[in-house]
């Protein structure tokens, strides 16, 4: 019970300093990156909860499954973004 | 079951001009002969159709066409009394405008845009005379707004867009509050048709304070378009429309429309004694009266024709409102007939002005000196239209003021009479000069500039036959309106049919 | 229900056959979507005749199964996602300045339909979630269909987006740890007024008022919305902020504690003013003719949102049916203005407003459009506007306490004449008019009319849909 509540705590503790990075971050990489800590939190929470009964309840762990794929691939879209949109300012400096 | 002819009859009177009007929009500017033929069997239609009805009314038979809209709100159009007296009006002048517009717009760009418009702004105006409940004239008081507004634009000049764009403030702004008050009084007691003496009065006891606000609110939305004050601005400026738009739009459409929805409100919503009960009426009078005066002065102090015409009908206009917040019998008479007198002579006098502005480029009041002996008919009608606005005998405007005076007495209202006789001192100080100069002042050396339209010369050829024509019909019309009034085809008897049927109960 | 299910299918599986085939065909992708309306409509009224079906996808039974819930009024959200997509398809394919002409936008719209779908058919918590997901990143990956210079507003619309589901997900994993179900009927029946609830439902909130660009969280729709190319600004805006939308309706109105939905209605018809009023400002200002119309879509959702807010907070059923014409009418009216606005941005070849002068006579078609729609988003009638406007106009007028209301919405209604009529009267000057880069496209034009004709089509059958709308709401 004390360990689902450490890690409930350390879930919520993720989830806001990753929405405080991304309110103080410009940068889109680490803005990024603190969407990606929030996601973390978020999920840390599901399974603290989750692993309060016993057994452990399988359809919060099917969503946080579910939760990580969904995670994995706005990530990969948010970055292949970002590169693009870095190559196209790239290009439009370099130009004279 | 298949409907009843009598039910369809004021669909097609609204349909007689709408479809002839979304066909010409299809037309391509060449196609003259086609738009006319349109036009004109578009006007002959509803002057038949209008005819059947005015015959079916008599009769004794009742047009009702309804369809479901919203719930307890249908929508209904049909032809009562009062709204036959406003549907044949403006058919009538519709027709003389549109004939007049052909030779108006002769060789301008963009007809069929113009008289697509045209047309929809009349099925406007007649939808919205025979709307036979709240909502129903809601709807065709917007779509005449929206009928309207690409006509006082039509010019595309910079002018006339800040104009149309004073005109839409006003007019949606208008709209807007109208919609307020309806959805309000539709809460209180749902939309049932307008009924004679109102379907209000169960509700004033209990409903106090709704009750006033839906009246505050139908009356100033209804203003704006009847040019009370402060709200009239938009009307002056909206006379950088084409002359014929302005006929229409002053005589009949747009300000009509709002002196119209004014009687409707208050005699088959709210019901004479539950505006007197909320005592709203007092406020009503004031307001009219002080418009009355100050269009007046403010006409006089105008240059140009159009300019004096149009604060002229700011005044003129506000006779109706006025006669409708005298709350009696008499005055709703004047109120009613003054419906119709001020648009037949008020169409004279901007279809005079028009043809001065078209024939010979005189647009000042200055520049009217002897334009008597070039343009005598023209002159002769505008006359009948300035003396009639005085209220000179026979010509119909005396008619009305004279009922106004009568039912100011009734009510006893004796301070109206000082507005009523002060105001025909005006309206004389203002017309008067510009019927001098016409006849007696002599003439230019040169005109402005003259166009040799028709043939050059006074008489039946002083201009255009399709301008000359229309004015002379509308100009005889006011005074055949004034010398026939006692008998029973005239709107004298027709507005007392009307008053008797609100009064009885 | 299988007939929903076709629906659903019917685009997804031609996107992913587009995909498979790099094939960027429009004619599969409309005849998927054609297919998918009319299932739809078979499904809606299967629905309005037999009553509410229930269908667990694959057999597996929740909570682990997703289980799909066709109402009547999720039939309904079929259709008209279905028709919308349709009427942006046909533009999508026909005109030449849609910049989506043998692009991505083909799958890309199918599996947004798909999605959409997918949204209005769950009910559970969890499965929005997914759905939201999916929503926002199809929705991010057709704005940046525009090219280059879309990147930056798509890259923000893309954080936003994902920040939006994570306080979503934050709040769902409250609620599951809390009552132990996801699904939104048996929820109903077991919540209770505490602080868990509490957090939870205020997090789902947050996140989905700034998924439906909710005032104040809108500020991220107009940049994306009016860099978006023209079709796909026309689906974002009649459809995509109408998913979260949905939720926040359903979890409010039915799994929310009553006396917190009390509170928070006054707080949501409080900011349904706000957005009223700073929409319409915005869009009365801007100088940009897309961005406006983006503009209009914050004011207009405002009127959604003092609706749901209302009904809340004075426990109205009526308002429902306010709240759904709203959707409805703005929807269709949406998608006419987008496509017209940029059908004529691109012919005219500027993005400003002041590029229209004149456009009466260049592009009569489009811009009359463009006036129809606004009549409704105005809510002149009879528009489908107009009918939301007076549902939700009648209760407000029921007290003077109420009146407060009802001026709010004569405000409204005026920011939004003007902003409307600041283009439509610009577009009567006949002094300069711009003179158009290329030929103006007729039948482009009239695809773009299509949809104003249709919300002022709403009038013939309004009654009915009216007492319709009443009987299946609540």
């Amino acid at each position: 019970m004390t360990q689902s509540l450490l890690f409930l705590v350390v879930g919520v503790c993720l989830w806001v300093i990753g929405l405080y990075g991304l309110l103080r971050v410009r940068h889109v990489i680490r803005r990024l990156i603190a969407v990606n800590i929030m996601g973390g939190g978020a999920f840390t929470v599901m399974v603290a909860i989750a692993v309060r009964t016993d057994p452990v309840d399988p359809v919060f762990q099917a969503l946080v499954v579910t939760g990580l794929v969904v995670a994995v691939s706005a990530t990969a879209f948010a970055l292949r973004l970002a590169s693009a949109e870095a190559h196209c300012t790239r290009r439009r400096e370099s130009r004279p | 079951m298949a409907p009843e002819w009598t039910q369809l009859l004021p669909v097609a009177v609204v349909l007689s001009s709408l479809v002839p009007g979304l066909l010409i929009f299809t037309l391509r500017e060449h196609q003259v002969g086609l738009r006319t033929a349109l036009n004109l069997g578009g006007v002959l239609l509803k002057l038949l159709l209008v005819g059947l009805m005015l015959w079916g009314v008599s009769q004794g038979l009742s047009f009702r066409f309804a369809l479901p809209f919203i719930p307890g709100g249908e929508l209904v159009l049909q032809g009562d009394a009062l709204s036959l007296q406003f549907v044949a009006l403006s058919s009538i002048l519709w027709a003389a405008t549109t004939l007049y517009a052909i030779g108006y717009l002769e060789g301008a760009p963009l007809r069929s845009r113009f008289f697509g418009y045209f047309s929809l702004c009349v099925s406007a105006t007649v939808g919205l005379a025979l709307a036979g409940n709240l909502v129903t004239f809601l709807l065709f008081y917007e779509l005449l707004t929206l009928a309207t507004f690409p006509l006082v634009v039509h010019r595309g000049t910079p002018e006339a867009l800040r104009a149309g764009r004073m005109y839409l403030a006003y007019t949606l702004g208008g709209g807007a509050l109208v919609l307020m008050g309806a959805a309000l009084l539709h809460l209180l007691a749902g939309s049932p048709d307008f009924t004679p003496g109102g379907y209000l009065a169960p509700l004033v006891d209990d409903n106090r304070a709704g009750l006033t606000l839906a009246f505050a609110l139908l009356i100033a939305g209804l203003g704006v378009k009847a040019a009370l004050i402060p709200l009239h601005s938009w009307l002056p400026k909206a006379m950088v429309a084409p002359a014929p738009v302005s006929a229409l739009l002053h005589a009949v459409a747009v300000v009509k429309a709002g002196a119209f929805g004014i009687v409707r409100v208050v005699y088959d919503v709210f019901g004479v004694e539950p505006v007197a009960l909320l005592q709203l009426n007092e406020p009503l009078l004031w307001l009219a009266a002080a418009t009355i005066i100050y269009g007046s002065l403010k006409a006089l102090q105008q240059r140009e024709i159009k300019k004096r015409l149009a604060f002229s009908t700011v005044s003129q206009v506000s006779y109706i409102t006025l006669g409708v917040a005298l709350l009696g019998p008499i005055g709703a008479i004047g109120a009613l007939v003054h419906l119709v007198h001020q648009g037949l002579m008020k169409i004279t006098l901007f279809f005079c002005a028009g043809n001065f502005a078209e024939t010979l480029h005189v647009h000042r009041i200055r520049e009217m000196d002897g334009i008597g002996r070039r343009m005598p008919l023209t002159m002769a009608a505008f006359t009948v239209g300035a003396l009639g606005m005085m209220g000179v005998p026979p010509i119909a405007g005396f008619i009305s003021k004279w009922y106004l005076g009568l039912g100011a007495l009734e009510t006893e209202y004796y301070w109206v009479l000082g507005v009523l006789v002060a105001s025909g001192l005006l309206n004389a100080a203002y017309f008067l000069p510009m019927v001098y100069r016409g006849w007696f002042a002599p003439p230019p050396e040169h005109w402005p500039e003259d166009t040799g339209l028709g043939g050059g010369r006074g008489g039946i050829r002083e201009t255009h036959w399709m301008l000359l024509w229309p004015t002379l019909f509308t100009a005889a019309l006011a005074l055949l309106a004034g010398i026939l009034a006692s008998t029973g085809i005239s709107p004298l008897a027709w507005a007392e049919l009307i008053v008797a049927r609100e009064f009885e109960s | 229900m299988t007939l929903a299910l076709m629906s659903l299918l019917l685009p997804l599986a031609s996107a992913l056959v587009l995909l498979v085939l790099r094939a960027r065909s429009p004619v599969l992708m409309i005849l998927a979507t054609l297919g998918s309306l009319i299932a739809a409509a078979g499904a809606l009224y299967q629905v309005v005749d037999g009553g509410e079906q229930l269908l667990a996808l694959g057999g597996w039974e929740p909570p682990l199964g997703i289980r799909f819930r066709l109402t009547p009024l999720s039939g309904l959200l079929l259709v008209f996602t279905a028709l919308i997509h349709l009427l942006v398809a046909f533009y999508a394919a026909a005109s030449r300045h849609s910049q989506t002409r043998h692009t991505d936008y083909w799958p890309l719209s199918g599996l947004l339909h798909a999605s959409l779908v997918a949204l209005w058919l769950s009910n559970d918590l969890f499965n929005w979630y997914v759905t939201l997901e999916l929503l926002g990143l199809v929705a991010v990956a057709l704005v940046t269909l525009a090219g280059p210079k879309a990147y930056r507003a798509a890259m923000r619309y893309l954080i936003l987006s994902l920040v939006a589901s994570l306080f979503y997900l934050l709040g769902v994993a409250l609620l599951y740890g809390r009552y132990g179900v996801l699904d939104v009927a048996l929820l109903a029946s077991l919540t209770e007024a505490d602080a868990t609830t509490h957090t939870a439902l205020l997090l789902m909130t947050l996140g989905l008022m700034l998924k439906a660009a909710l005032w104040p969280l809108h500020l991220w729709l107009p940049p994306a919305h009016a860099g978006a190319p023209t079709a796909v600004s026309a689906l974002l805006s009649a459809l995509v902020v109408k998913g979260p939308l949905f939720i926040l309706w359903l979890i409010w109105s039915e799994i929310a504690p009553p006396a917190l939905a009390r509170d928070m209605g006054f707080i949501m018809a409080l900011a349904g003013v706000a957005a009223l009023l700073s929409g319409g400002w915005s869009a009365m200002r801007t100088p940009y003719i897309k961005t406006l119309v983006a503009y209009s879509t914050v004011a207009q959702l405002g009127y959604a949102l003092m609706a749901l807010g209302l009904l809340l907070y004075w426990e109205l059923p009526e308002l429902h049916v306010a709240l759904w014409l709203f959707v409805l009418s703005h929807g269709l009216a949406k998608v006419s203005m987008f496509l017209a606005a940029g059908e004529m941005q691109a012919t005219l070849g500027s993005k400003r407003i002041s590029a229209l002068t004149g456009a009466t006579q260049t592009m009569p078609v489009a811009m009359f459009a463009f006036a129809v729609a606004g009549g409704s988003l105005i809510g002149l009638p009879p528009s489908g506007g107009f009918l939301a406007k007076w549902l939700l106009l009648q209760p407000l007028f029921a007290e003077p306490a109420n009146w407060f209301w009802a001026f709010a919405v004569l405000l409204g209604t005026l920011a939004s004449a003007v902003y409307v009529f600041r283009v439509v009267a610009l577009a009567f000057d006949r002094a300069k008019p711009t003179r158009p880069d290329f030929d103006p496209h007729v039948l482009a034009q009239w695809l773009a009319l299509i949809p104003a004709l249709l919300v002022w089509g709403m009038a013939l059958v309004s009654q009915p849909l009216i007492l319709w709308l009443t009987g299946v709401t609540h």
